[in-house]
């Protein structure tokens, strides 16, 4: 296999015959006989050994900042230089391998082993709502793993199923539950989409938060049984696989009458054991509130009637609770909407907000497959053949992305571009109640189940989606700008002594100082950290210009650090930063 | 059915955006408005307002409006039952059969002023449907709204008023298009989801009191030095260029707007009470909820800001203007009381946050000597079952109870039908054993809803039929209570 560069894949594929069985193509294809796009070629992936890394496929600048921004929290030089020289399909496969990051701080399950009279943090320290009951510590964790840990995919695959797979501190208190519930999503972020789905329904924090919990069979309530079915596998509408509606209009995926059957059929679960209050556990014959491990079955509360599930799945009378829990699995597993339903959200959450439906339907094949270009086990679900599938898609690599092509980047991603790419660094607490609250996106504080925006939004005065426009407005585009200016012109926050660990939220441009000299080099390097390519002509000269504003007349010896300054915030700043394409 | 066609008007403003979206930066602050025919002059030189108050998550209406006389205060106790409000617990809405949760207390004022009327049963239809016709429509029917008891869905039909889930513009930011406002919709708090959408715009999202509107860093003062005049001039470079991504060009658009905007209502926006660009009618009308210089409520920052930029609508502009506010948590699934007290418990307390701030900004606008021309209603997913569950809580429905708030309402008097309290009964969605929980098929619609209150507004009936194109299905086109 001789190096070259990256060209179209289709063209490849045609043009080299031999090529065709790495390119995916041939017989087992759902995609017919047309070779599906995808851009990296490679001779050594073979069908089942899932472990030999593609050879080194060098790429372009342009090419390696796009797939920082899909498959890590922002661009730094050096993670350019990596997948420079490796090329993505190597890169990705190296993520897969990474050291996993964990979520640690925060308190612990006695939280709720309190059997005292009053509450829990009575008489201990001030912060211990913040310690033991909120996901602050979790959120210090996350944008500290997220500016820094090298596995950069893992955690961002995690942070997309988090957004489908929602639980929130608004409604749900507990810490290490909380810590718990995203771990479990980091741990299986690589695996098969069956598993996280099964931790979800049996996470004790789930079922408080949709109300599972020692849900009963005399008049269960329908929150979990409706979310899980609408949010968390299938939709609402019937789908084709490539994501497109059946028929061309909705038709309804179930009726309130499955709605109830799922709700049935999910009962009868309480918290595992180990929690304990001041008035013992009830309702008689479950287990108090307890966030350590997943629920166990409460016999009592189970329904065991036969129930018709989707795609006429049967759940036979005398089922236990797990057995349901299986059926129901099953049902959502096999049912056509689960891969485009979720295999397109991926893709809204890592590369684009409007992918055409044919790139769905790529992806779609290698959940449905679990295999994609060799990587993957082979099992429907497999979550790294579908994120193979997103990342390396003709749509998400090369140069040029089309008009309707992007995503906007949302704040989580803005906080930690800018930090990561100007070699900053953060403890997260700004990143929460401040910034976080201000541009709508606190991380693990969603405002419902429905997290932070919908994958619908409408984007105005276009045909296209913009999902990210949904906490998008004339309060949050300025605040954007201030956050660059925060951080780049105002030293960022400083650390408060209150955090463990702190260390602010602060960027350190000296490095970049050394290219301040030359206006012009200094803009382009940013450009081409940030955006992968310089700024387009008129743009550019303007930031040169105000860059070079600054002399020794104007500002004495700092003037080099005033034209850091400049030319980083009017890059962070430019709209080509905000738009990822 | 077909939709009709939008009036000329709408047809205009199209053509401009087709044109490019330079049209609209080469324009500057004043946008595509200015070119516009003058408005006709139904509405003067008198100012009006509507705050739209959406209760996200589905509020129980059947908890909130609650039937007084003894027969139906029976049938209602007999199927609530634990989450039952006792008859003496309830505020009377004298002169009628029905009074309101006791957290709601703070509203009694505004029912002896006459200024407070329930809606009831209102919810998405596409015509007027009985329950034969629901039950016998194939799942896909248009005659059934999309997605019926799905959140996101629910709200979307109600901010879009429409039966069409994928429908990409609300209702208000309709009005505000037809009616060629000055601004769009201004939402505040969350934001509208689709309510303030057009064609044009999306809505103008303002954050709370106090915060921080405007650029940092670019304040008149520091513009004085050159070097920091000329990264503004870079900035503004940045976001005039046309852009070839269509993403990117939308971005950019807003963000120009953005510029504009902060520019002109910073100010208002940023007064905290007891500030010197802060109003003393406002901060006395809101004194209840200031605690330390601050709103104590997320829903009362938004109407504090709503009253701010009402009182000050020469600096905001224009003589109508739509409002948005929201209120979250109302998906009581389970704990909607508190143990054995209905009295408490989580949508008391969320009523209790509903009624202060609602009652706040009613007096707000009584001494501004602004009442009969502000309106605010509520809206909300869809209402809750009337059968609770086994979790103390409710699930999803469909009609639900809405109030009206203001001078110009026909208070005193309730609107709309009140469902029949019988579970598989006549306004029951249910007959099969599975589904008798109490799910009433709405006998109002949004369109009808919405109409009355547009009609109020200033909308003439052919305007009304281009915001609301499904109105025509029903033959009652406003329902009495403006």
């Amino acid at each position: 296999m001789y190096r070259m560069a990256p060209a179209p894949a289709r063209v490849l594929c045609f043009l080299i015959p031999a090529l065709i069985a790495a390119c995916g193509g041939g017989s087992g294809s759902s995609s017919g006989g047309e070779a599906p796009a995808t851009a990296t070629v490679s001779a050594s992936t073979s069908t089942t050994d899932t472990t030999s890394a593609p050879a080194d496929q060098p790429t372009t600048q342009r090419d390696a900042v796009r797939l920082a921004d899909q498959a890590s929290f922002g661009p730094t030089e050096a993670l350019i230089a990596e997948i420079r020289s490796a090329g993505a399909a190597k890169w990705i496969g190296q993520q897969f391998d990474a050291p996993a990051s964990r979520y640690t701080r925060g308190g612990t399950s006695a939280f709720h082993q309190y059997t005292g009279s009053g509450n829990f943090c009575d008489n201990r320290d001030a912060n211990c709502w913040r310690d033991w009951a909120s996901n602050q510590p979790l959120l210090w964790d996350f944008y500290r793993n997220a500016v820094g840990n090298p596995d950069q995919l893992r955690q961002r695959v995690a942070f997309a199923l988090g957004q489908i797979l929602v639980v929130s501190n608004r409604e749900v208190d507990g810490t290490y539950g909380l810590r718990n519930y995203q771990n479990a999503l980091l741990d299986g972020a690589f695996g098969n989409y069956r598993e996280v789905l099964k931790k979800v329904v049996l996470s004790p924090v789930m079922g408080d938060f949709l109300n599972n919990a020692n849900n009963d069979k005399a008049a269960p309530n329908e929150n979990f049984a409706r979310e899980l079915l609408q949010l968390f596998s299938l939709g609402t509408c019937l789908l084709n696989a490539d994501g497109t509606p059946q028929g061309g209009s909705c038709r309804p995926t179930y009726d309130n009458q499955r709605v109830r059957a799922y709700a049935y059929a999910l009962t009868g679960w309480t918290y595992p054991a180990g929690g304990a209050t001041a008035w013992g556990c009830w309702p008689e014959g479950t287990h108090c509130r307890y966030y350590e491990g997943d629920m166990v079955p409460a016999a009592r509360y189970h329904d065991t009637q036969e129930r018709t599930l989707l795609g006429g799945a049967a759940l036979p009378a005398g089922h236990t609770a797990p057995q349901a829990l299986e059926a129901v699995l099953d049902s959502l597993m096999q049912h056509p909407n689960i891969a485009p339903f979720i295999g397109r959200q991926l893709i809204q959450h890592l590369v684009t907000a409007n992918p055409s439906p044919a790139y769905v339907q790529r992806v779609a094949t290698a959940f449905t497959s679990g295999r994609h270009l060799g990587i993957g086990s082979g099992q429907r679900g497999d979550l790294k053949a579908t994120v193979a599938a997103v990342l390396l898609d003709a749509e998400a690599r090369g140069e040029t992305p089309g008009a309707t092509a992007g995503r906007l980047r949302e704040p989580v991603l803005l906080f930690t571009g800018v930090l990561r790419a100007l070699r900053g660094r953060t403890d997260g607490d700004a990143l929460g109640w401040w910034w976080g609250e201000q541009m709508r996106q606190h991380v693990f504080r969603a405002p419902s189940v429905f997290s932070y925006y919908p994958p619908d939004y409408p984007l105005p005065r276009t045909a296209l989606l913009g999902p990210g426009f949904g906490i998008h407005n004339a309060g949050s585009a300025l605040a954007r700008l201030n956050y660059v200016n925060s951080v780049v012109n105002w030293g960022g926050v400083a650390p408060s002594a209150s955090i463990p660990d702190a260390l602010g939220t602060r960027v350190d441009l000296s490095g970049f100082e050394a290219d301040a000299a030359d206006p012009a080099k200094l803009v382009d390097r940013f450009s081409l950290l940030a955006l992968g390519a310089p700024l387009p002509s008129a743009a550019r000269t303007a930031v040169i210009n105000a860059t070079a504003a600054f002399t020794p007349s104007s500002s004495g010896a700092d003037y080099l650090k005033y034209r850091t300054r400049t030319a980083a915030y009017l890059v962070f700043a430019a709209p080509q930063y905000h738009v990822i394409r | 059915m077909s939709k009709p066609n939008p009036p000329l008007m709408m047809q205009r403003r199209r053509w401009l955006q087709l044109a490019g979206g330079t049209l609209a930066s080469a324009l500057g602050t004043a946008g595509l408005s200015g070119l516009m025919l003058a408005p006709r002059s139904a509405y003067a030189a008198d100012y009006k307002a509507l705050v739209c108050l959406f209760l996200y998550g589905g509020n129980d209406g059947m908890n909130t409006v609650v039937p007084t006389d003894a027969t139906r205060h029976g049938q209602y106790s007999s199927v609530r039952g634990a989450l039952a409000l006792p008859r003496s617990s309830l505020v009377g809405l004298g002169g009628t059969d029905y009074g309101l949760h006791p957290s709601l207390s703070a509203l009694a004022g505004a029912w002896s002023d006459g200024a407070l009327a329930p809606v009831f049963n209102v919810g998405p239809l596409y015509r007027p449907i009985t329950k034969a016709e629901y039950r016998a429509a194939d799942a896909s029917s248009s005659l059934v709204p999309d997605s019926l008891f799905s959140h996101s869905d629910q709200q979307a039909l109600w901010e879009a008023a429409s039966t069409d889930a994928l429908t990409r513009t609300g209702w208000g930011g309709r009005a505000a298009e037809v009616l060629n406002t000055t601004n769009p919709v201004i939402s505040l708090g969350s934001g509208g989801g689709r309510f303030g959408l057009s064609s044009l715009n999306a809505a103008l999202g303002l954050p709370d009191p106090g915060q921080n509107f405007g650029v940092d860093g670019h304040t008149a003062a520091d513009l004085g030095w050159a070097p920091v005049a000329a990264r503004k001039a870079a900035l503004d470079t940045l976001y005039a260029q046309a852009q070839d991504n269509v993403m990117l060009e939308a971005y950019a658009q807003q963000q120009r707007e953005a510029f504009a905007t902060s520019q002109r209502l910073a100010p208002i926006v940023q007064a905290q009470p007891g500030s010197a660009a802060a109003s003393a009618l406002i901060d006395q009308a809101f004194a209840p909820l200031i605690v330390n210089g601050q709103l104590s409520t997320p829903l009362a920052k938004q109407l504090y800001q709503i009253a701010k930029l009402i009182a000050n609508n020469a600096t905001v502009q224009g003589n109508r203007q739509i409002f948005f506010a929201s209120q979250g948590g109302f998906d009581t699934h389970g704990n909607q009381i508190a143990y054995g007290n209905a009295l408490q418990g989580t949508h008391a307390g969320l009523l209790k946050q509903l009624g202060d701030a609602c009652a706040a900004f009613h007096q707000a606008m009584k001494n501004l000597g602004m009442g009969p021309q502000v309106t605010l209603f509520t809206q909300s997913d869809f209402g809750r079952t009337f059968k609770p569950n086994n979790s103390s809580g409710t699930d999803h429905a469909w009609g639900n109870h809405q109030i009206v708030l203001g001078g110009a309402v026909k208070g005193g008097a309730t609107y709309g039908t009140y469902p029949t309290l019988a579970l598989g009964g006549p306004d029951d969605v249910g007959v099969d054993s599975w589904e008798l929980q109490g799910r009433w098929i709405p006998t109002t619609s949004v369109d009808q809803y919405a109409a009355t209150l547009l009609r109020w507004f200033g909308a003439d009936d052919g305007q009304l039929g281009a915001i609301l194109p499904n109105l025509g299905n029903f033959s009652q086109r406003t329902l009495g209570f403006l």
